[in-house]
């Protein structure tokens, strides 16, 4: 009987002693302090994404996910300015929306095809502002203090909560408050900022027609300011640079010459078509609208013309914004112009990009100044023109199938959020000595086709 | 006499119905499993060098004819638990595998025709691997489980030329099978079963020559098996609105080598009770240079082409043996097993790292013909930074394994 305890003793230790040990992570905080954290930013900071700011988007915004590896270095609570909304309010063409989810959607054709649908049930434009509308100041003062749609002057407005309703939820007195007095009410120890977007991009997203490009001095100034006001109390930080527009999935989506004709009847009829213009065109010496068999540049409209209207050039851009429905039935892009919403031409791409390298340089310039961690967002993104891989699974600016960018074109969706967190991670380890862990990137929801 | 022969009959059912459920876990030297005889692990693998009756059909068929007895049976199976402890670098994440039991086991019977005329047949299990990682750890989009195992049937000849020296060869018929599942980024629920079966062939060569009484050498050449498996079922869980691009059912085909290996040992007899030997084995890896998936249908989007670049490596071993008494023989044993895989081509499929391993064993024999066989083998946990590069998935591997091991020789 002995003999058959003592086998089982010993069964039993070589089963337990089957479980190799390798030594933990041993994360440290470096020469930095991440006691208190604040975020401050725009819509990308907010965790605003598929077009809308809800919840879940909120959860996995970037900052949230910072927060959680500070918390192993004795990061505090991260409080966000929470949406009662898992639907989201985004803001469209045709005033508030959801977001956006993955779906079928049956275009003028009758074709059935995969694409960005708006969620379902979709809240009605009183239940939107309703949203909007409920103060959340209450629950603060808040850790991320990302405001969608901001500029970076915007930030020093007093009042920026009456023009702006995602600050005017969660600031104490949305009609006196400027957002850089959040600051205060938090004094971090340890801040990120990625500001200065906006300030390029809401000409871009309008195809220039809205709005104007922030003057570099006007930008450079506020900046100055903000983070002034956020390194008062010797708080440590990093701050982000501003990815060029083709980095997005926005500007790059949509061909220039997806004008694809495979009828020789069609090229016949739209050179017919065009022959007047054309006669009127050459008188201009301008350049006349041809067609052929295969991919043809679209037509656009370009109001710096006489006779109004051209093909795009190779590099010119048209944006995820044109209504597809138009293209395919309407005839946008051969027979009518598209219009110039919908559309970058050169000279405006050399303007957005002449600003963007100007305000590159400036926030490179107060990472040196106030010994900031500088974190490249715009070198990092362009390495996924291509796609980058990580644990497998690849992630490219691809729109949708790229599985980096939300259903907006424009903002990350968590996998996303989580791959840029974690070059923060990196370039925060890099400045302050620290050694945080990277996340797990899968381990966020990523693209979900249904 | 027949009871006995009746009951290890039964035996040798039970153990070959238990084949379609045995798996083995990998615990060194890719996804080799050299746990072929007890008498063999317990002085640290060697095998080429010594006359340990019928199992010599895989160590050595060369050393086949010079068994003593007329007629030599021998059976016996390992328990291999192992596990391997990931840390993902740059990270604070740690995964473990929940690998099952692996059971290789072996079957041999060789009888002597004439007196120099060897025959036999063995039935063994030199290859296999299981990884069991969970469904939803870090690196699930390279491999969430996989089963390999290969069963090989060798008919033997062996031939006694001498007192000196003594020849064999085997035909070695071939039968594996391979189950495999990983997750795929289309939803939360994606992931792709393949699982194949196939067979081949290949052959084993021995020489032992006893230059004096108390020197023995063997040295064997094991050839490579390459196991090409066509028409091979993969199935595909994918969301609906992808059903169009990737079929839900498909069929694949792939090719998975299982290297040649060449072994030279030594043994020398101290005393008549003590014995010392040394082996070293050779193994042919650079021939698993990558695993290639080609699919049937959409194979545009599907195939992959996944870089192994295994190098040859050689293993060291050191054992002994000391007969305690006319029941009782011990055995200890040692080795050194480097990794044939590539550091910048590491996948969690197959861990395999750098072992060293202590062997022990015993023999009890009952009765005359009768040798009872334990075996244990502990290899020491090794620790090692691999990164499969084309996947972007690096980090610490730690593996540990103990295996013991029982069988049975019975001569007539």
């Amino acid at each position: 009987m002995k003999k058959k305890y003592l086998l089982y003793i010993l069964v039993l230790a070589l089963f337990t002693a089957c479980e190799p040990k390798i030594d933990e992570f041993a994360p440290s905080e470096g020469d930095a302090d991440f006691t208190t954290y604040l975020a401050m930013g725009n819509s990308l900071t907010a965790g605003y994404a598929d077009g809308a700011l809800y919840t879940s988007g909120q959860t996995n915004s970037y900052p949230n996910i910072l927060a959680g590896q500070f918390e192993l270095v004795d990061g505090g609570t991260f409080t966000q300015p929470m949406m009662p909304t898992e639907a989201g309010v985004g803001v469209g063409d045709l005033g508030l929306r959801s977001k956006l989810v993955l779906g079928m959607a049956i275009d003028c054709l009758g074709t059935t095809s995969l694409g960005p649908v708006p969620f379902d049930p979709a809240p009605d434009q009183l239940e939107y502002y309703g949203y909007l509308a409920t103060s959340v100041a209450a629950d603060g003062p808040f850790n991320n203090i990302g405001v969608p749609g901001i500029k970076s002057f915007h930030a020093l407005a007093p009042g920026l909560g009456l023009l702006n309703p995602y600050f005017g939820r969660f600031a104490a007195d949305p009609t006196t408050d400027m957002l850089i007095g959040e600051v205060a009410k938090v004094n971090p120890t340890f801040f990120t900022l990625w500001l200065g977007n906006n300030d390029v991009l809401t000409y871009a997203l309008s195809g220039g027609t809205l709005d104007s490009i922030t003057p570099e001095p006007i930008f450079s100034g506020a900046m100055d300011a903000i983070v002034g006001t956020l390194t008062a109390n010797d708080a440590k930080g990093a701050i982000v640079n501003i990815p060029d527009i083709g980095t997005t999935p926005y500007f790059t989506t949509v061909p220039y010459n997806a004008l694809v004709l495979t009828d020789e009847a069609d090229v016949a009829a739209l050179n017919y078509g065009y022959a007047p213009l054309n006669v009127i065109i050459n008188q201009y010496e301008g350049d006349t609208l041809a067609f052929k068999l295969g991919a043809n540049p679209f037509v656009i409209a370009d109001a710096s013309l006489a006779w109004g209207m051209r093909q795009i050039k190779p590099g010119e851009l048209i944006l995820l914004s044109i209504p597809q429905d138009s293209i395919k039935c309407a005839g946008w892009g051969s027979m009518v112009p598209i219009p110039e919403q919908y559309v970058l031409k050169a000279d405006q791409i050399a303007a957005i990009e002449a600003a963007t390298e100007a305000y590159n340089a400036k926030i490179a310039g107060l990472a040196d100044a106030f010994s900031l961690a500088l974190v490249d967002m715009n070198s990092y993104l362009k390495e996924f023109e291509t796609g980058m891989v990580f644990d497998g699974a690849t992630y490219s600016a691809q729109f949708v199938l790229g599985g980096l960018f939300s259903l907006d074109g424009i903002h990350l969706n968590p996998r996303g959020n989580a791959i840029i967190a974690n070059h923060f991670i990196d370039a925060i380890n890099a400045k302050y000595n620290a050694n945080l862990p990277q996340v797990i990137i899968q381990d966020y929801p990523g693209i979900q086709f249904p | 006499m027949q009871t006995q022969k009746l009951n290890l009959m039964k035996k040798i059912t039970l153990l070959l119905t238990l084949v379609a459920m045995v798996t083995w876990s990998a615990f060194a030297g890719g996804f080799q499993v050299r746990l072929q005889g007890q008498k063999q692990t317990g002085i640290g693998l060697i095998g080429t060098p010594f006359s340990f009756g019928a199992s010599s059909i895989f160590y050595n068929p060369g050393a086949l004819s010079m068994m003593k007895a007329k007629t030599n049976f021998q059976l016996g199976a390992s328990g291999i638990l192992s596990n391997v402890t990931f840390q993902k670098s740059a990270t604070n994440y740690q995964a473990h595998t929940d690998n099952p039991l692996g059971t290789p086991f072996y079957f041999y019977g060789a009888r002597k025709v004439t007196d120099n005329l060897t025959v036999g047949v063995g039935v063994y299990t030199p290859f296999g691997s299981t990884s069991k990682w969970d469904d939803d750890w870090a690196g699930r989009f390279l491999i969430q489980n996989i089963s390999l195992k290969a069963i090989f049937i060798q008919p033997t000849v062996s031939y006694k030329i001498s007192d000196m020296i003594s020849v064999g060869a085997g035909f070695v018929y071939a039968m594996g099978d391979v189950e495999l599942n990983k997750a795929l980024p289309y939803n939360n629920n994606s992931s792709v079963n393949i699982k194949g079966s196939t067979n081949s062939i290949g052959y084993n060569l021995g020489i032992y020559i006893k230059p004096i009484e108390e020197l023995s050498i063997g040295i064997d050449y094991r050839s490579k098996v390459v196991m090409e498996m066509e028409e091979g079922d993969a199935v595909f869980t994918i969301p609906a609105s992808l059903s169009t691009t990737i079929p839900e059912n498909n069929k694949f085909s792939a090719s998975l080598p299982m290297p040649a290996n060449l072994d030279v040992g030594f043994a020398y007899q101290i005393t008549e009770d003590f014995m010392l030997a040394a082996e070293i084995n050779y193994v042919f890896w650079s021939v698993y240079d990558s695993l290639n998936f080609t699919f049937e249908e959409n194979g545009e989007m599907l195939n992959s082409n996944n870089p192994r670049l295994y190098e040859n490596k050689m293993i060291i071993r050191l054992g002994g043996q000391y007969k305690l008494n006319d029941n009782f023989t011990l055995r200890v044993g040692g080795y050194y097993d480097p990794s044939p895989t590539n550091e910048d081509y590491f996948t969690p499929e197959t861990v395999s790292l750098n072992t060293i391993a202590f062997t022990f064993g015993f023999t009890y024999m009952p009765i005359k013909n009768l040798c009872i066989d334990v075996s244990y083998l502990h290899t020491l946990g090794s620790e090692t930074a691999n990164s499969y590069d084309p996947a972007n998935f690096s980090g610490t591997y730690k593996t540990q394994a103990v295996i013991p091991g029982l069988g049975i020789s019975y001569n007539f």
